[in-house]
C-alpha cells in the first residue's frame, strides 16, 4: 500500500533547520556555538518519527546513547575544549554494522535471534570519535544480496523521489534516510554495487572506496572478497570529510591495507585541469536514455571527450555474479540446512543454487578475475578516471520485475548492478555522483586506479561546483 | 573470432552477433531440464540442503543462470600458470 503523500516539514518552524543541511554547515553551527549538538540531535529524531513512517529507512533508533553524545560533546565545549571535526554530525548505519547493545540484523529475520553486538563496527566508533552523533541503524536488503532495497522482513525503503519507487539496494535504507533529509551521513557497504545503485537511484554522492582501504571490521559479510563499506551524502565535501575521518588500518579486518591515512578534503578544490578522462564504451553503453543524458552531461562538463575499452567487462560482470553466489552460499550453508524457511524467498533461492556450484567453475572465476585486473589497471597507464552509468534506468517502482535495456527485458533484481559488478570485480574506487534529472535522478560513476579516490573525490567536488552534480530535495520532503 | 592462448590453443570467442559460436560445455551446461534437476537434486543430497518441491523451479532458475555465466568465464582461455585473484600469504 502507498502511505498517503504528505510533507515533512516538522522542523521547518525551527530556529536551525536541520534536515538538509550539510554535515560541514552542521560541523559550523555547533562549532561556532549557533546550536548545541543536543539540538541537532532532538531535531534529527522529530524530523525520522515524522518521516521515517513514509520512507520506511530506519530499524532502530539510538536515542539515549545520541543524547549522551550529544550532551558529552555540549559539555566538552562549555568547558573550552575543541570542536572535534565531526562536531554534532547525525549519522546512522546499515543494519550490518554492529552496534552495541542491538543485534546485527543484515536485513534478515534469522539474526534477530542473535545476541546483541557487544562493540561497535570500527567505522562507526572512529565517526563518533570524532564528533558525530549515531541515531539509528538503517534498513536494507536481505544478507545485502539486493539490488532493490525491497526487504520481506520490514518492508521497503521507498525513494524519497517518488514514495512508490525502489530506494535501491542492498543499502536502501541508508539512502533513502540520506535523501529524505533525515541524516546527512549514511554509512553503507558494497559488495556488488550496494552503495552506488542505491547512491544512484536516490540522487546521492556515494564512495565505493577502494577494496581494502576502509575497514569492515564489525559488520556483517556477504562476498568476502568483494564487501567494502563506505559513505553515502549529499554534498561532496561531505563524503570526503567522512572518508577522511574513517581512513585507517585496522588490524580487526585481515583485508583492511596497512598504509597511512591519505586526507582527501584538503586537495578537493584542485579542480580537474590536466586529469585524462574518458567514457566507458562497449559494454557500457548500452543504456537508458537517462544514463546517456546523465553520462554525456558528465563528459562535456569535464572536456571528456575520448572512450575507452573496459576488456571483457561482460565476462568480468559473469565472473562476480559467480564467486558472488558462492562465497555467499558457503557464508550461509548452515543457516540453509536449518533455518531455510526463514529466509526471504529470492534469497535463498540463489543461495541454494550458489552452494551447488562446483568448485572448479569458482577458481576458474577467480582466475579470469587475476587476468582482468592486469587488464584493467593496464587502462590506468593512458587515463586518470573512467566515466560510467551507475544504474542502467532510473529508480524503478516497488515490485517492478524487470527493466527495459535496448530490446531486452532484464530481471530488475539481479541486473541494477549491471554496471557496478564490473567494477567492484577488481576493487576499483569509485564515487557516484547524482546527476538530477526530473522526475528522478541518476547517478554517473567516477571509477579511478586503486587508491586514487583523491581523483575520484576531486572530480566529483568538480562537477558539484559547476551545477552539473547535485542532491536535490524531493518534493514531498 | 578467436583467442590464442598461452597453451596454444584457439578458443572459440563470441561472435559480433552475440551469440556463441563455440560448443556449450557438457553436461553441466546442458540445457536438459533432466540434468539440471539431477545436479540439483544430487547436490541437495550430498550438502544435506532441505529443498522443497515449491522452491524447486526457483533453485533451478538460479542454477541455470549461474551456469551460463560460469559457461562466459570458462570459455575464455587462459594460461595455466594464472593464479587465483586472491593470493595466500604465510
Amino acid at each position: 500500500m502507498t502511505p498517503s503523500l504528505r510533507r515533512c516539514s516538522v522542523l521547518e518552524t525551527a530556529a536551525f533547520d536541520f534536515s538538509f543541511r550539510t554535515a560541514a554547515d552542521i560541523v559550523a553551527a555547533v562549532g561556532a556555538g549557533r546550536a548545541s549538538a543536543r539540538s541537532v540531535a532532538e531535531a534529527t529524531f522529530a524530523r525520522i518519527r515524522a518521516c521515517d513512517p513514509l520512507l520506511n529507512s530506519f530499524t532502530a533508533l539510538t536515542e539515549q546513547r545520541a543524547f549522551a553524545r550529544a550532551q558529552a560533546l555540549d559539555d566538552a565545549r562549555a568547558a573550552g575544549k575543541p570542536a572535534p571535526p565531526l562536531a554534532g554530525v547525525p549519522f546512522a548505519a546499515k543494519n550490518l554494522f554492529d552496534i552495541a547493545g542491538l543485534p546485527t540484523l543484515a536485513g534478515s529475520k534469522i539474526n534477530r535471534d542473535a545476541p546483541p553486538a557487544n562493540r561497535d563496527a570500527t567505522l562507526i566508533g572512529r565517526l563518533e570519535a570524532a564528533g558525530a552523533v549515531l541515531v539509528g541503524a538503517l534498513n536494507m536488503g536481505e544478507y545485502a544480496y539486493d539490488f532493490t532495497g525491497e526487504n520481506l522482513h520490514d518492508g521497503p525503503s521507498r525513494n524519497p523521489h517518488d514514495l512508490s519507487r525502489m530506494a535501491g539496494g542492498s543499502s536502501s535504507g541508508s539512502a533513502a534516510a540520506v535523501a529524505g533529509g533525515l541524516v546527512p551521513l549514511s554509512l553503507g557497504s558494497d559488495t556488488n554495487g550496494s552503495i552506488r545503485v542505491p547512491s544512484s537511484l536516490c540522487g546521492l554522492f556515494g564512495l565505493k572506496p577502494t577494496y581494502g582501504r576502509l575497514s569492515r571490521a564489525g559488520t556483517f559479510p556477504f562476498a568476502a572478497s568483494f564487501d567494502h563499506v563506505g559513505p553515502l551524502t549529499r554534498s561532496s565535501r561531505d563524503l570526503a570529510l567522512a572518508y577522511d575521518i574513517m581512513q585507517g588500518y585496522d588490524p580487526d579486518d585481515p583485508v583492511c591495507a596497512d598504509r597511512a591515512a591519505e586526507p582527501v578534503t584538503p586537495l578537493l578544490d584542485r579542480g580537474t585541469k590536466g586529469l585524462r578522462i574518458a567514457v566507458a564504451a562497449g559494454y557500457f553503453s548500452c543504456r537508458s536514455r537517462e544514463a546517456v543524458y546523465a553520462i554525456d552531461r558528465v563528459a562535456a562538463a569535464l572536456g571528456a571527450n575520448r572512450d575507452i575499452d573496459i576488456p571483457q567487462a561482460e565476462r568480468a560482470r559473469a565472473a562476480a555474479y559467480i564467486i558472488t553466489a558462492s562465497e555467499g552460499a558457503s557464508l550461509h550453508l548452515d543457516r540453509l540446512r536449518t533455518r531455510a524457511r526463514d529466509f526471504d524467498p529470492a534469497v535463498r533461492d540463489r543461495l541454494i543454487a550458489g552452494a551447488m556450484m562446483p568448485a572448479s567453475l569458482v577458481v576458474k572465476a577467480q582466475k579470469f578475475r587475476r587476468w582482468y585486473r592486469g587488464e584493467v589497471l593496464k587502462l590506468f597507464a593512458a587515463v586518470d578516471a573512467i566515466l560510467a552509468p551507475a544504474t542502467p534506468c532510473t529508480a524503478p517502482l516497488l515490485g517492478q520485475q524487470t527493466f527495459a535495456l535496448g530490446d531486452a527485458a532484464l530481471p530488475v533484481r539481479a541486473n541494477l548492478g549491471l554496471y557496478t559488478q564490473p567494477i567492484s570485480f577488481v576493487g576499483l574506487p569509485v564515487v557516484t555522483v547524482p546527476i538530477p534529472l526530473a522526475p528522478l535522478p541518476i547517478g554517473v560513476q567516477v571509477i579511478t586506479a586503486p587508491w586514487r579516490e583523491d581523483v575520484a573525490l576531486r572530480i566529483a567536488h568538480a562537477l558539484e561546483m559547476q551545477g552539473v552534480a547535485a542532491t536535490l530535495r524531493p518534493k514531498e520532503f | 573470432m578467436t583467442r590464442k592462448s598461452k597453451v596454444g590453443k584457439s578458443v572459440t570467442r563470441k561472435s559480433k552477433t552475440g551469440r556463441r559460436t563455440g560448443p556449450l560445455a557438457r553436461p553441466l551446461r546442458s540445457k536438459k531440464p533432466d540434468a539440471m534437476e539431477t545436479l540439483l537434486a544430487a547436490s541437495a543430497q550430498a550438502l544435506a540442503l532441505p529443498v522443497d518441491p515449491a522452491w524447486r523451479a526457483g533453485v533451478k532458475h538460479n542454477l541455470q543462470l549461474i551456469l551460463r555465466y560460469a559457461a562466459l568465464v570458462e570459455e575464455f582461455a587462459l594460461p595455466d600458470d594464472t593464479e587465483p585473484a586472491p593470493v595466500f600469504r604465510a
